[in-house]
């Protein structure tokens, strides 16, 4: 199979093209007609009016970090300390407890996530044995006034609801 | 001197020195959402003071505010503190006065009393620009070279070898204007573009001296360093070039200094070339002789202008989302009611003048406001051209300037001169 060669045409060495200001008004002209079309009808800006209109989040966008439940209510998470291990940026901190529910050996007591260090790579959901953590909030916009506020607890991060339902999520690939 | 002198003269001043002033707000304001649009973005238009937005303009306030309340830092490593504090000085005044000769209106004669109406009322014209003009880069080479920083020392010595290259076909290009002209004086100019060439064009320099035209309003866009000419800055390569270490009002100096010598230069591209204060093929005198037709013409013209303006305003002025009870609507609402009053105030003064004041001096003043109205919407216009061809064309590499400069302008201007030359000889 021989390597398909296209030869790009050189443009700018014709004399017209030399002179440059044929092409330059060639150039103000069109950027005069996307003044004026807006200017006449400012709906046809390509902008999206942010704080008041969201962006659209698909199921694959890595938001903030949850931790989900199993049906009754009670933490999947069993603390084997996968996540805080792979992650790269080191912002998971966990402690682990007994657990006396009979669901399996260990819980978490502790589950801290510094989001001002974390960098939503997505590997403490890749490395979860358990489907406990997951990023699916659909929440992209993690400011705050103080420093208190970004540092996840167990409870915020149990008490977040995903933001898709169960088979668009799994559709992404999880 | 009477009242009536010292009354003018402060007048004229005050035109000379606050227009260009109130100027920087608006092409600040022009320039951003002039570039927002261009480039199919909405620009700054949140600010706003109890949700009065003013188009946008409220951000200016903002900018003026950050400005203001920023640290002032004079970098300890500046052996030359007292240069580094003159040169945004230099470049501002320097801006600010070369504006001092350009005549925004023809001679008012008020009981047989001449008063030019410029900033300065002297012969010196053309060459008072070129004088100034060429001492504002002083500014900038000394900002460069104070800073005692590499980036600012490389944008200090583009500023200077490109002022130097432009010069010359600047120059070169009026050289040819005034042997059309026949004067450097500004006044004397303007008077001439008045009369009409083969009886219907009017006689704007543009007309007689095409390539002139061209030639001088690329070297006075590489004169204000504006972009495709703007080297000296280059903020993809040397960051901000000669005004890196300025920081709070010093900056805001250059700044300003940047958007006063743009209307500067934009008001003296419409003086010498598009006829300046002239309305086209109505001259002073035929104006003075028709002033009432005139006035019965502009009450006609204004509630119509008016009426387009606020239908504009109310199409494009709400919230492209859901919204309940849309405060931009209410906005829109208010800004039609000002025009409206400011129409009737117009209407009225209009009908005054038709009714009582018609003939003698209120005519003379008359055609001298509306002078000054064409003027400042001529020099508008030249400064959206400005902030058009900046956000047009990307900036041009150093040695295609210097190309530039030398190898087309130069011998374009000295063949310009030629053809004029043997024109007027042959001619007169």
């Amino acid at each position: 199979m021989s390597a398909s060669i296209k030869v790009m045409e050189r443009k700018g060495s014709s004399f017209l093209e030399k002179i440059f200001l044929l092409e330059i008004f060639k150039g103000m002209w069109v950027t005069l007609g996307h003044f004026w079309s807006n200017l006449c009808d400012n709906s046809r800006l390509y902008v999206r009016h942010y704080p008041e209109v969201k962006p659209e989040i698909t199921p694959r966008w890595r938001g903030r970090h949850r931790l989900t439940t199993h049906d009754d209510g009670s933490v999947k998470c069993v603390a084997c300390f996968m996540c805080q291990t792979n992650c790269p940026a080191k912002c998971i901190m966990i402690e682990a407890g007994e657990r006396m529910d009979g669901k399996s050996e260990k819980v978490p007591v502790r589950f801290d996530i510094d989001l001002l260090e974390c960098i939503y790579c997505g590997y403490c959901v890749e490395a979860c044995p358990m489907d406990a953590i997951r990023m699916d909030t659909g929440i992209f916009s993690v400011t705050s006034y103080d420093r208190e506020s970004v540092y996840m607890r167990i409870d915020t991060l149990l008490a977040t609801e995903g933001a898709f339902d169960e088979k668009e999520y799994k559709k992404g690939g999880a | 001197m009477s009242q009536l002198d010292i009354l003018l003269v402060l007048l004229r001043v005050a035109f000379g020195a606050f227009v260009p002033l109130c100027f920087i707000a608006a092409l600040v304001w022009l320039e951003r959402r002039g570039a927002a649009f261009f480039q199919d973005r909405a620009g700054p238009n949140r600010c706003n003071i109890f949700g009065f937005r003013a188009a946008g303009l409220v951000q200016n306030l903002a900018d003026a505010v950050k400005l203001i309340f920023k640290e002032d830092v004079i970098p300890g490593h500046s052996r030359h503190k007292f240069y580094f504090v003159l040169a945004p000085l230099i470049v501002f005044v320097c801006a600010l006065v070369s504006f001092a000769v350009v005549p925004f209106a023809d001679a008012l004669v008020i009981e047989g009393k001449q008063y030019l109406m410029q900033g300065i009322p002297m012969d010196l014209g053309i060459l008072w620009f070129l004088a100034i003009t060429g001492f504002a880069v002083y500014g900038i080479i000394l900002a460069g070279w104070s800073s005692h920083n590499k980036y600012g020392v490389l944008g200090g010595l583009r500023a200077s070898a490109q002022v130097i290259s432009y010069e010359i076909p600047m120059g070169l290009a009026l050289v040819s204007l005034l042997a059309v002209y026949g004067t450097v004086n500004l006044g004397e100019m303007v008077h001439f573009q008045g009369r009409l060439l083969f009886g219907f064009i009017p006689m704007w320099g543009v007309v007689l001296q095409p390539l002139g035209a061209i030639i001088f309003i690329v070297a006075a866009f590489a004169e204000t360093n504006r972009t495709p000419f703007d080297l000296a800055e280059g903020e993809s390569e040397i960051v901000a070039g000669f005004h890196i270490e300025y920081s709070s009002m010093k900056f805001a100096l250059f700044f300003m200094g940047e958007y006063v010598a743009m209307f500067v230069s934009s008001s003296l591209i419409v003086t010498l070339f598009f006829g300046g204060y002239q309305i086209p093929w109505l001259a002073t005198e035929t104006l003075v002789a028709n002033a009432r037709p005139v006035a019965l013409l502009l009450l006609v013209v204004i509630p119509i202008a008016a009426a387009l303006f606020s239908g504009w305003i109310r199409k494009n002025n709400k919230s492209h989302y859901d919204r309940p009870k849309d405060p931009r609507v209410f906005e829109a609402k208010v800004y039609i009611g000002l025009i409206w009053m400011m129409v009737i105030v117009l209407e009225a003064v209009l009908a005054g003048y038709w009714l009582y004041a018609a003939g003698g001096a209120a005519d003379r003043i008359l055609v001298v406001l509306l002078q000054i109205a064409t003027f400042l919407v001529k020099t508008f216009m030249m400064c959206f051209v400005y902030v058009w061809v900046r956000w047009t064309l990307p900036r041009f590499r150093y040695d295609q300037l210097q190309k530039l400069g030398w190898k087309m302008l130069l011998p374009l201007a000295l063949l310009n001169i030629f053809i004029t030359s043997a024109v007027v000889v042959a001619l007169s």
